[in-house]
């Protein structure tokens, strides 16, 4: 009786070599997802790598752009000075005026040259970025609700 | 698996095990051990980089928008310690050079470096770009090295050198203005006008931040303001014009020095301002050389000094304010005047007999004025000049303004015949600047105007336009308008050197002798000034011209008049005045 019942056990057993190959069909399964995630981790940390070196070479441009331009900004006021510009007219046959030699002429609705340079806004009438966003962005989901209420009662 | 090689796969799983669990002991042994919060900190420390964020400074303008003062890279020249061989002398050799820099400061500072253990030192900065690329072109047998490498040199022997670009004062109009703007030195601090007046505005606020050395935890660096930009009331065409003008009269004078102002008299506005010495403010370093302790860096606010009978219009204002007198009160001038204990005199010792006030003062009488200041009275007349701002800084927004000197009568040392030499200008200093403030109160109505240097702010993307400041009305409006008839018929009457063809001008001469340190006046120098505006029925210019010490002349209406008339004769085309004449027939037509 304990023969048979082993028989049939055995009979119903799987085989060592499938457990084994089952065992190692859950150990790769689990080797491939743990590769899978290094392998998404390290490709996220590498381009997030790139990304920040990018963003930090980026500033170094950025701060060179805006030394450059205040480089070009003060060339140009150098060669534009007066001193420049003064001998520069001379070469090219210019030479002060003095009052009697001016005829003043009336030139209507001509205002003259502006009193002072306006290198930015004015303070106070900047433009305002918000003021000019369509509704859709700035609206409440209440408001949006409301809104189609009162439209839906309007019929 | 033979069952005997089992054991075999038992130790080695033990040998694993134990070790896994040695170091995870350690690691936690290291997670709580007493130097755990120093590696942290060690590791904090490694992990990011302290970094200095400097705005750009501020950059100052003339009122059309021509810069004045501006900024351009510039190199500082640093040693990696590390890398530098021997004692240096390649590096202190290519430094000296190409770079300007002292050849054993050099080799000092690498000396220095080496025995404080330094893995950095600063060997030199503010290298122009011009020799850095020098350096860059060192070794010709090399390609050089690229711009935006931070090493200087492609030479083995100079791969010590790292360049590091950053910004510095730079003036493009030179000695312009020179006196108005001031300078900044390597320490970033202004010093003088404008650069000291306005530091912290210009200068913007440094900014110290972590910077992340691992590039998973970059960030966008803070944008760090930069510093507030200014826009000043001066015109550079016109400031070069006068410039030029002081220049030539100083030289052809042969004076001691000279101080030119030229304002808006309606907002305040200087349109120009100049004294001698000037200073090319890219090499600022030989502001010892021209500025010795005794020169002022800017006169016309920093000097005080006598001003001689052009202070005569305060006190024939005050007088003509309080209805003591009026143009036409006759005077009779007999030549001396005793008041105090001491005699008054004409500038010529003599008497001019029967005068009106008109008269006293085309011909500056000292005798007239000293009696009607008399008359005056001390409580009003020294009321008179403190509400004319004498004695205090007029305020205008310049570094280091004077506040002059006056004794009054409730001060020690005052004594009656203070009145009667204060009347005519002497005993009494003030600046170039208080001349001028109080010479507006007859163009605006009675009203002084404060000058000022700053037309505009520009901060963060916004223009903050700045609006004209008034300090008081000394006088009424009748007595203003009183007081510029008297000085526009006595500069006609006298056919003045200040006149220019054309255009009705106001004014007044001030030659004044000079205190000498005995106590004494100095009988064969003066200083002569001439203040005058115009046009008359509608002002658009004040002129102020000090020139001190002349030898041609000791005569204000010989020396400092012709000045005041020659850089009228420019301003006006500058400004775009027609002479009267054309400009009344143009206003008449747009009516």
């Amino acid at each position: 009786m304990l023969k048979r019942s082993r028989e049939l056990i055995q009979a119903y057993q799987q085989a060592p070599w499938r457990r084994q190959m089952q065992i190692i069909g859950f150990i790769a399964v689990g080797l491939i997802a743990v590769s899978l995630v290094g392998a998404l981790y390290l490709n996220i940390t590498a381009r997030a790598a790139t990304a920040g070196r990018l963003v930090q070479e980026y500033q170094r441009d950025i701060s060179d752009a805006e030394q450059k331009v205040e480089d070009l900004q003060t060339e140009l006021a150098f060669i534009t000075s007066v001193e420049l510009m003064q001998q520069r007219a001379k070469e090219l046959g210019f030479e002060p005026v003095l009052p009697n030699g001016i005829t003043y002429l009336s030139v209507p609705e001509y205002q003259g040259r502006p009193s002072g340079a306006q290198l930015a806004p004015r303070a106070g009438s900047r433009f305002s970025p918000e003021a000019r966003l369509p509704e859709e962005y700035t609206l409440s989901l209440f408001d949006w609700l409301a809104g189609l209420f009162a439209g839906l009662g309007g019929f | 698996m033979p069952r005997e090689h089992t054991w075999r796969y038992i130790v080695s799983a033990l040998i694993f095990g134990l070790v896994g669990v040695l170091i995870l002991w350690r690691a936690y042994g290291l997670q709580t051990s007493a130097q755990a919060a120093a590696f942290l900190n060690q590791s904090e420390y490694y992990s990011r980089l302290l970094k200095t964020i400097y705005p750009p400074r501020g950059e100052i303008y003339d009122r059309h928008g021509n810069l004045l003062a501006g900024n351009r890279t510039v190199y500082e020249i640093g040693l990696d310690m590390a890398s530098v061989e021997g004692d240096g002398r390649p590096i202190g050799l290519a430094l000296s050079g190409m770079a300007g820099a002292d050849y054993n400061r050099v080799l000092e500072i690498i000396k220095l470096a080496r025995e404080q253990e330094l893995v950095y030192a600063v060997a030199v900065d503010y290298v122009l770009p011009e020799k850095v690329d020098l350096l860059r072109a060192y070794n010709v047998n090399l390609p050089p090295e690229p711009e935006d490498s931070y090493n200087c040199s492609n030479d083995p022997a100079l791969a010590a050198l790292i360049c590091r670009p950053h910004l510095a004062r730079s003036y493009p109009e030179r000695d312009l203005a020179s006196n108005i703007l001031g300078f900044v030195t390597q320490d970033t601090n202004g010093n003088f006008g404008i650069e000291q007046q306005y530091q912290d505005l210009l200068a913007g606020l440094p900014e110290n931040i972590w910077v992340p050395t691992d590039p998973n935890r970059v960030q966008e660096l803070p944008q760090v303001p930069g510093g507030a930009s200014l826009i000043l009331t001066i015109d550079r065409e016109i400031q070069a014009m006068v410039e030029d003008v002081l220049d030539e009269h100083v030289a052809k004078t042969a004076s001691e020095s000279g101080t030119a102002i030229v304002m808006d008299p309606r907002t305040g506005e200087i349109l120009a301002m100049t004294s001698t010495p000037r200073l090319d403010l890219n090499r600022y370093t030989e502001y010892e050389t021209i500025f010795d302790e005794n020169k002022p860096y800017n006169r016309a606010v920093g000097q005080i000094y006598e001003p001689g009978s052009i202070f005569k219009i305060v006190t024939m204002a005050a007088a003509i304010d309080l209805g003591l007198v009026t143009p036409e009160t006759p005077f009779l001038d007999t030549g001396v005047f005793y008041y105090g204990g001491i005699t008054i005199r004409n500038w010529n010792g003599q008497a001019w007999g029967e005068q009106t006030m008109l008269g006293c003062m085309q011909h500056s009488l000292n005798v007239c004025l000293a009696t009607v200041g008399s008359r005056v009275g001390q409580e009003n007349f020294y009321r008179y000049v403190q509400a004319f701002g004498f004695s205090y800084p007029t305020g205008i927004d310049l570094f280091n303004e004077g506040s002059g000197t006056l004794r009054t009568p409730d001060e020690n040392g005052w004594y009656p015949a203070d009145l009667a030499t204060n009347t005519f200008g002497q005993g009494l200093a003030v600046t170039p600047i208080q001349m001028v403030m109080a010479t507006t109160a007859f163009i605006n109505d009675g009203k002084m105007v404060i000058p000022r240097m700053v037309k505009a702010v520009v901060q963060d993307g916004s223009q903050y336009n700045l609006s004209p400041q008034y300090a008081g009305a000394p006088i009424s409006p009748e007595t203003a308008h009183t007081m510029t008839q008297m000085l526009t018929d006595s500069l006609e009457f006298e056919s003045s050197l200040a006149l220019v063809p054309g255009y009705r001008l106001a004014g007044k001469t001030g030659t004044a002798q000079i205190p000498t340190e005995a106590g004494t006046y100095d009988l064969n120098q003066t200083n002569t000034s001439f203040v005058g505006w115009g046009p008359v029925d509608d002002p658009r210019f004040l002129v102020f011209v000090w020139l001190e010490r002349p030898e041609t002349s000791i005569w204000a209406s010989e020396v400092a008049a012709p000045a005041f008339a020659d850089i009228v004769e420019r301003l006006v085309v500058l400004m775009n005045i027609p002479p009267d004449e054309q400009r009344l027939a143009i206003v008449s037509e747009g009516n």
